[in-house]
């Protein structure tokens, strides 16, 4: 009985940090990249990307200590959607910060052998007897692990009854797990269990979104979206019977009302939940309004309203354009407009790129001092033994000839390019469940970026997209002069789809800019994903034509056009545009990051 | 005959080389390194009864490495065959070994080799030989991503009967395995799980995934008495990555196998 108030007082004094040991904390951000090898090694979704779980809210039984002392209500758990591995954003639950970094690897191994927990207490006991079954190199720090948490578990002591029942199930599935088939019904939730992964709470309509909101098909997918959510409380209710284990998922931001309404049993536990739930729902009225706000100007509008658009530069720039059916060059025809994403946040390169980035910079880096020989030369560092016998063992010599040399030089790289990428409506388009064009384009503007600051070659990255010959949309997001950084990375990141397709007018623009650039070599490569297109005469042969036009401008200036395209049907038209060996068809999207840089390299190799 | 080079069969790839040597055909085989493709031109060109002249190309190789070049002697100087041009004229297997890495230039030499002509002119000589009739070219790429830059040109590879190569699947390796280190079953089992860990790792997370020879070197550690797990660290961690995070990962990974 001593020990027991002890122990209860010692939890009561130590309330906040009853779980945790800030000495031995280990942070997610630090792990996560071994975390995610180590989740593919072990058979996870190669696509998923780890990220910190939020904190969930447990009902547990609160007695009257906590209730003094501020609730033990929330909690971080792990557990996996579609996209996300969810782990704790830290881990201090021991006071050993190895077996904290255990726990990790633990739930990541976990996650890779079971993406969807269906039966929260079977499935996980079934996942760890398979793990240490087939890694037999894990038992040793799984029982530590086990045994750790029990330790923080609730006493057995304090509990009764049902939730007694339900507790000692639960510890010695730990201690032998696959021997337990039913978890004990009991009320509340039982005390998280730090090493099992959770269902995925419900967040049926994520609330980042401005995607769908282009797509063009906004008012019907939200309704689907809500109606979906409202399924998935139901499914989440159902389970509820049959195993007694749902209220983690009452996090939901929009599961919410739904779940207040369905569990009115303990309702008298949740009046302070409630009250942040209400502030959730708050954010997310918000947000769908901007959304619907949103979607209506730019339908009724056919632009995006000021305040969300980039900030116009000047007041435009007229340039011509070519008209087929009268064989002129029509002057001041279009309108273009440089524009400025002025209202970017600085931002790091995304993670799922930072390690191909960092093979593309090691790549381009050697560019730099590549060094090569220079054969037969009249002087030089060595010998050139190879030319000598060469010439010795000719029948007939030539004596005049004494370039028996060679040096070694660093190749002097003398390159400008500019690349410009078609930002168009029909680069909205899904390549698969989570990405579309503007989002493997994006990719690769950061890469080829990311690799050209290593190549130390010039480079300037430029957008469009067109509404009519009157707004020719040209974004600027890296400048020649400017220093690739936080903020052009902010600013690539920030592009979104925008209309139509007038090339001709944009590599015109890119032309001018380019040839201000004092270079040997300068490269104007296009990204594409289909023909020049606007909605006023600009299509078909007369878009084609006008393009063909400034694309023999820029040669004429001496810039070397290039066109990579991810159309597959561009054969046709691309070769009339830009010549037989001007252009690159990309036939797996996916692949463009990786071909670009490839292409780049083949293009400034090659004259070297 | 003796076959001294232990070759056990993936597919069908053993009748394939036999039909392309019966036409004289010049092969290319795919797959990345250490998945066996040396091992059976070994194999095969035992079987056949032909010379082997295994050349590993390199981003310096040149034509004349192949071809041969004027050497110098007190005498003066004298002209010496290379193994292309030995293996023309005397009827033996060129294998190429990672021919992407070549420079430009040898695929001059090649092409006249590798179709119907069947021929190699000697620039430096002024000579043209006739390929002898058991004469056989046999080249290897990795299409992974380190070769990116590079790839093989059309040109050149559609003149080549060409086979895929992958690691094995797992009973076949864990049987190279035990054959080629004498390790247990077991240890083998686990060792082959590892490695395919680790070659779930794609190309964008490690430069090169674990080879088979990389784990008949761990095999051959671990069965000459080194604990498991560091054998595992030298032979399949520290060569495939220098990143000390993935390490951490790979060590990790090893760990669920090999307690230390
Ligand atoms: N099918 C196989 N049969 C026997 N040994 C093999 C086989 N595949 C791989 N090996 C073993 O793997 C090692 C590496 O293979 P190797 O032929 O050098 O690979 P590659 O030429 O593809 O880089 C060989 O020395 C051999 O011990
Ligand atoms: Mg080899």
């Amino acid at each position: 009985m001593e020990e027991l108030i002890g122990k209860t007082w010692h939890r009561l004094i130590c309330q906040t940090s009853q779980h945790e040991n800030e000495t031995a904390r280990i942070h997610l951000s630090d792990l996560s990249w071994p975390l995610t090898l180590f989740y593919r090694a072990l058979g996870g979704h190669p696509g998923k990307k780890i990220v910190p779980a939020y904190a969930t809210r447990f009902r547990h039984k609160r007695r009257l200590i906590q209730r003094i002392a501020g609730t033990d209500q929330k909690h971080f758990i792990s557990w996996q959607d579609e996209e996300h591995l969810n782990l704790p954003p830290s881990i201090a639950y021991f006071e050993d910060a190895t077996l904290n970094t255990s726990l990790y690897y633990w739930l990541t191994a976990m996650s890779a052998k079971l993406p969807s927990v269906d039966h929260w207490f079977e499935d996980n006991q079934r996942i760890c007897a398979e793990l240490l079954k087939e890694r037999p190199g894990l038992k040793k720090t799984y029982h530590k692990l086990a045994k750790a948490c029990i330790d923080k578990r609730p006493l057995l002591s304090e509990l009764q009854n049902n939730e007694y029942e339900r507790e000692i199930a639960i510890q010695d599935a730990l201690l032998k797990p696959g021997n337990h088939h039913t978890l004990p019904i009991a009320k509340g939730d039982p005390f998280p269990v730090w090493i099992w992964l959770y269902p995925a709470p419900l967040r049926a309509v994520p609330v980042k979104t401005d995607e769908q909101l282009e797509s063009g098909s906004n008012k019907q997918s939200s309704k689907q979206n809500s109606s979906e959510s409202r399924k998935m409380a139901q499914r989440i209710d159902d389970r509820k019977q049959t195993d007694g284990l749902i209220v983690f998922q009452a996090e939901s931001l929009f599961s919410w009302s739904e779940q207040a309404d369905l569990d009115r049993s303990q309702i008298d536990d949740m009046d302070d939940d409630l009250i942040s739930v209400a502030e959730d729902l708050d954010i997310v009225s918000v947000s769908r309004q901007r959304r619907s706000g949103m979607a209506k100007l730019k339908f009724d509008l056919d632009l995006p309203a000021a305040e969300n658009d980039d900030l116009p530069l000047g007041e435009g720039i007229r340039l011509p354009e070519w008209d087929y059916r009268k064989s002129k060059l029509i002057e001041d025809y279009c309108l273009l407009q440089p524009m400025l994403a002025d209202t970017v946040e600085p931002t790091a390169l995304p993670e799922h790129l930072s390690n191909i980035a960092r093979k593309l910079k090691k790549r381009f880096s050697i560019l730099q001092t590549q060094r090569s020989w220079q054969r037969r030369q009249t002087f030089g560092d060595e010998i050139d033994l190879d030319a000598w016998l060469q010439n010795t063992t000719q029948p007939v010599r030539d004596i005049n000839r004494q370039d028996y040399y060679q040096s070694q030089i660093t190749n002097q790289r003398d390159i400008a390019c500019l690349l410009l990428a078609d930002l168009s409506m029909s680069t909205d388009a899904m390549i698969s469940e989570e990405k579309n064009v503007i989002d493997v384009i994006k990719d690769t503007l950061l890469l080829f970026a990311e690799a050209m600051t290593d190549a130390g070659d010039q480079f300037g990255i430029y957008g469009f997209s067109s509404v009519k010959n009157t707004q020719v949309r040209y974004h600027i997001l890296k400048n020649f002069k400017e220093t690739y950084n936080d903020m052009t990375r902010g600013r690539i990141l920030a592009t979104r789809p925008g209309f139509y397709t007038r090339m001709g007018a944009a590599i015109r623009q890119s032309t001018q800019i380019l040839s201000m650039q004092a270079a040997k070599q300068r490269l104007l490569m296009v990204i594409s994903d289909g023909k020049p297109n606007d909605i006023d005469q600009y299509e078909g042969r007369y878009g084609i034509e006008d393009t063909r036009r400034a694309i023999i401008e820029a040669k004429k200036q001496g810039l070397q056009p290039f066109c990579v395209t991810i159309d597959n049907q561009a054969h046709d038209y691309l070769s009339y545009l830009f010549g037989d060996n001007g252009f690159a068809i990309v036939n797996d999207v996916s692949k463009l990051p990786l071909i670009l840089p490839r292409q780049y390299l083949k293009l400034t190799t090659m004259n070297a | 005959m003796q076959n001294n080079h232990y070759y056990l069969p993936h597919n069908r790839e053993i009748n394939i080389f036999n039909f392309a040597a019966q036409n004289r055909l010049p092969v290319l085989l795919k797959g990345p390194t250490g998945c066996g493709k040396t091992r059976f031109v070994e194999h095969m060109a035992e079987k056949l009864n032909r010379p082997v002249y295994t050349v590993a190309c390199h981003d310096d190789l040149t034509a004349s490495d192949l071809v041969g070049r004027y050497l110098l002697n007190p005498e003066g100087t004298y002209w010496q065959d290379g193994p292309l041009t030995r293996a023309v004229k005397e009827g033996g297997i060129c294998y190429l070994d990672e021919v992407v890495e070549a420079r430009k230039d040898t695929t001059v030499v090649l092409h006249p080799l590798s179709d119907h002509r069947r021929v190699l002119s000697i620039g430096q000589t002024g000579e043209t030989i006739k390929a002898h009739d058991d004469f056989m070219l046999v080249v290897s790429y990795n299409p992974g991503y380190q070769n990116m830059l590079k790839g093989l040109k059309p040109s050149t590879r559609q003149r080549f009967v060409a086979m895929s190569f992958d690691y094995q699947k797992p009973e076949n390796e864990m049987t190279i395995i035990c054959q080629e280190s004498g390790i247990n079953k077991e240890t083998a089992k686990q060792l082959v799980s590892l490695a395919n860990d680790l070659r779930r790792l794609n190309d964008h997370d490690i430069e090169e995934a674990a080879s088979t020879r990389l784990l008949i070197y761990a095999a051959m550690m671990i069965n000459s008495g080194m604990p498991a797990k560091e054998a595992c660290m030298s032979c399949l961690a520290e060569p495939i990555s220098d990143d000390k995070d993935t390490l951490a990962a790979i060590e990790r990974i090893i760990d669920t196998y090999f307690e230390s």
